[in-house]
């Protein structure tokens, strides 16, 4: 029993760790710019065929597969900041709409390009730390993790050292008084938007050898960036990671002893009950919807 | 009366147009004869200022709420399609017992979270919904004759037929809310709530009720397709379909009643005309995103602000009926 | 006796803030009762307490006796208390009819399956009726077909008063009703509301302006820092120390 329990909880925080990289990307985006992506699945989606046509179909080497997915899917951020949110900027529906409109044909290009099935990707390494008969840790889990904690400090150092990140966080607090500061819009939202993206795709990237990549694997991803987001607070990027966190471990306790789908089903329950009884969320005080 | 020859003249066009297509062509115009309904009956849904993302699930629910019925309990198929309607509304009706707890963007969330909900039972429970693979081998709908024609449901023209009378008839039903009291209700909800609420009016049971016959409908259109197709299961009625309605509603635009049935109908004759001609059928999804992106940019009223520049004079957003009478 | 409306000991805390100190006076049926006091007193705080809008931390609101304090704004307006909004808060997108019709919403009870089947005419014929009624009271009626968003501001003002007024409400309550108004068109809605209270209506009106109520109020209750102050006819009220030095106190703060 405590193995099972160790196991479980190795791989709650593999989980853990790419599902926080996806909810604070969009709670990033969703701070700054007042706007929901629900195209942040198929980043995510991107990053990992960007694994799949650099790594496993052009042979480079996995890091540098994962580098430019990362750099890929944060320009097709900055696309997305341009081409629909921008103009869009009054409109936070529409920008929510128009993302939905991008989701579709960021997975009609997958179609187009992969096709439907399912792609092997050849593991980075085989290696797995066995702790005990029971208990092993793919060293491919580990690495994600790492990646995960690694990132995730990154980012953390810069909303919180430097004047990019006070900017970004001012804009996110109150748009008006940070415009009135000399701070510029659009370059905020561009900043946010570039790394929103960008962590999806990485985190896309990085697991792609891990999952089953197809061009409909976004859909499960933004609902449980979702959850996560709705559960730890919107606009709250630590609520996020605690809830990624949290999620992950239910998610995957439920998994592991009854089945996926009744696991799904728990996380979706949660998050309609923490929106019944809060509506803004666990830890959320902006409202900005 | 030359205000009916119109409407004799679409009449007209509807008895006899199924006769000139193929027959791929006729299964296509029962889709779109159910369609509209679908996104007609959305429209009411937003009426009062919530967009839902739980439509098409809702749709789902008739459908599968119909197809039981006849399997588990042989109920006539005309009274399950009527019953699917029923058992949608109900559904809804205990739905938005949490989510109006939530508005906007929140509404919004709650709504595709219960909507996926309701899916993945589907999915999960293999007794009574067939799990993944669903419902195959619904019964159809009965032949029958009415002297002057006869139902022949093998035929997609019967089909349709009957389809487009069940749908014209809730149309009108539709309508008729619409531009009743409750109807302008609906409008002050949407527009706002706090002046409707000092007037007296319940705000929640307002949006509570708009939901619910919107459901009701899109059940009734659910279960018309299930007992079409033959055939449901849960990916039927999953977030690419919903994308669909949205389009559909945003493309036609939502300040009139026609404006999301234009849309629909645009959309599908562009669809199954030019891009299955052109070999385009793959590229469905990507031409609705981008459809749906240029006209939220471009023409953020839709189709009908076009009609609307046609025709002379201005008329309010909402025309009221009755000071004409 | 039981009191008309009567606000006993009502307060109002935000957070550590208290907004509403245990505020307590009557106003009685078929006046016109000013509630007044410098910026920041709480008149509008108190406002929201009686229409609904807010939930008061502590005390009652009541209505011929029947607490109405802690109901949901749509209850309060079913007890024959409709309030106005202190903008020009009106359905923009909608005619001015349409606007007043949505003001008839509690006497002409909308019913969906009537409505289906076309048997609400007599709903429907009565509540145009009194709509136009309501706009002809207010100098509206050659407006009826206009878009509300696109009336004059005085206008808005005053159909939002006629939405409030399509209600057959037994008390209105009015958030700075002359804001925005020019002379005259404060001069003809003081004469509408003097018109509306000999009707029977009782009207309580809370206005930050002190002058522009004093020949209109029958009794004034001024307020100050959220508590009352004091309490009388408009003589009564020009007169009193306490309002005198309130007023002064917060123009000195605005200088």
């Amino acid at each position: 029993m405590l193995e099972i329990l160790a196991q479980t909880g190795f791989n709650a925080l593999y989980a853990a760790s790419y599902i926080s990289l996806v909810a604070v990307g969009l709670v990033l985006i969703f701070g700054v710019m007042g706007v929901v992506n629900f195209a942040h699945g198929e980043l995510f989606m991107a990053g990992a065929y960007a694994v799949v046509a650099l790594y496993a179909d052009l042979h480079m080497p996995f890091l540098v597969a994962v580098g430019i997915g990362l750099a890929f899917v944060g320009l097709l951020g900055l696309l997305m900041e341009r081409a629909l949110f921008r103009p869009l900027r009054d409109n936070p529906l529409g920008g929510l709409v128009a993302s939905i409109g991008f989701l579709m044909i960021l997975q009609s290009l997958a179609v187009m390009g992969f096709g439907v099935r399912m792609e092997h990707i050849p593991p980075v390494t085989q290696d797995v730390i066995a702790f005990s008969e029971k208990v092993r840790l793919p060293v491919a889990r580990l690495y994600v993790i790492i990646a995960a904690v690694v990132l995730l400090s990154a980012l953390w150092f810069f909303l919180k050292r430097t004047r990019f990140g006070w900017a970004l966080r001012a804009s996110a607090q109150d748009p008006e008084a940070a415009a009135l500061q000399g701070i510029s819009i659009n370059q905020t939202a561009r900043i946010a938007m570039f790394i929103g993206a960008g962590l999806a795709g990485v985190a896309g990237a990085l697991t792609a050898p891990l999952v089953s990549v197809n061009p409909f694997m976004g859909h499960s991803v933004i609902i449980t960036a979702f959850i996560v987001i709705i559960v730890g607070g919107v606009g709250s990027l630590e609520g996020a990671i605690i809830a990624s966190v949290a999620y992950a471990f239910i998610h995957t306790v439920v998994t592991t002893f009854w089945d996926g789908v009744l696991a799904d089903i728990v996380g979706l329950m949660l998050m309609l009950i923490v929106l019944i009884v809060r509506p803004t969320g666990l830890m959320g005080s902006a409202d900005r919807a | 009366m030359p205000k009916v020859v119109p409407w004799f003249a679409l009449l007209a066009a509807l008895i006899f147009l199924p006769h000139v297509l193929s027959f791929s062509q006729q299964e296509i115009l029962v889709y779109l004869a159910i369609n509209v309904l679908i996104v007609t009956s959305y429209r009411l849904l937003t009426l009062t200022g919530e967009w839902s993302l739980a439509h098409v699930v809702i749709m789902g629910v008739g459908a599968y709420a119909s197809a039981l019925l006849t399997k588990m309990f042989s109920v006539p198929v005309p009274v399950s399609i009527l019953l699917g309607g029923v058992i949608a509304a109900l559904v809804a009706l205990v739905l938005s017992v949490p989510l109006f707890r939530m508005k906007g963007f929140y509404f919004l969330i709650g709504s595709f979270a219960a909507g996926e909900i309701i899916r993945l039972l589907w999915k999960r429970f293999r007794e009574p919904f067939g799990g993944p693979k669903g419902i195959k081998g619904i019964d159809p709908m009965p032949d029958f004759s009415i002297g002057i024609y006869d139902f022949d449901f093998f035929e997609p023209i019967s089909y349709f037929y009957f389809a487009a009378i069940v749908v014209a008839v809730c149309l009108l039903i539709l309508w008729r809310i619409e531009k009743s009291p409750v109807g302008l209700t609906f409008h002050a909800v949407h527009w706002q709530d706090k002046l409707a609420q000092a007037a007296g009016v319940n705000v929640r049971a307002y949006r509570t009720l708009a939901f619910t016959i919107a459901s009701g409908f899109a059940g009734l259109g659910g279960a018309l397709l299930a007992h079409y197709v033959g055939t449901i299961n849960p990916n039927s009625f999953d977030v690419e379909v919903m994308v669909f309605v949205l389009t559909w509603a945003i493309v036609g635009g939502t300040a009139t009643f026609y404006g999301p049935i234009l849309g629909c109908v645009t959309l599908t004759i562009l669809n199954e005309v030019v891009l299955r001609e052109m070999g385009f059928e793959q590229a469905r999804p990507l031409i609705y995103g981008l459809i749906l992106i240029l006209s939220i940019l471009f023409m953020p009223k839709g189709l009908e602000s076009l009609v609307q520049k046609l025709k002379p004079g201005r008329k309010s957003a909402v025309p009221v009926e009755r000071a004409a009478e | 006796m039981t009191k008309f409306l009567e606000i006993d000991a009502l307060t109002m805390r935000f957070g550590g803030l208290t907004a509403v100190d245990g505020l307590s006076f009557t106003v009685d049926h078929g006046t016109i009762h000013g509630l007044i006091g410098p910026n920041g007193a709480g008149k509008t705080t108190t406002f929201n307490a009686i229409s609904g809008f807010y939930k008061p931390s502590s005390g009652a609101v009541r209505l011929r006796g029947e607490v109405i304090s802690g109901l949901k704004m749509h209850e309060v307006a079913r007890r024959g208390v409709v309030r106005t909004f202190q903008h020009s808060t009106l359905f923009a997108e909608l005619t001015v009819l349409e606007n007043a019709l949505v003001g008839t919403h509690m006497p002409f009870r909308p019913n969906i399956f009537a409505a289906i089947v076309g048997y609400d005419r007599h709903d429907r014929t009565g509540a145009e009726a009194r709509a136009r009624e309501a706009l002809e009271f207010f100098n509206l009626a050659h407006l009826a077909d206009n878009r509300a968003g696109d009336l004059s501001h005085g206008h808005q003002r005053a159909l939002g008063m006629a939405v409030a007024y399509a209600a057959h409400p037994d008390v209105i309550l009015l958030d700075e009703p002359f804001t925005g108004m020019n002379p005259e068109e404060t001069r003809v809605m003081m004469g509408l509301m003097r018109k509306l209270r000999d009707d029977g209506t009782t009207i309580l009106i809370v206005e930050h302006d002190m002058q522009a109520i004093m020949g209109l109020c029958d009794r004034i209750t001024c307020m100050s820092f959220g508590k009352w102050l004091a309490e009388g006819n408009p003589d009564h009220i020009r007169h009193h120390p306490s309002v005198i030095e309130a007023y002064l106190g917060g123009a000195r703060h605005v200088a």
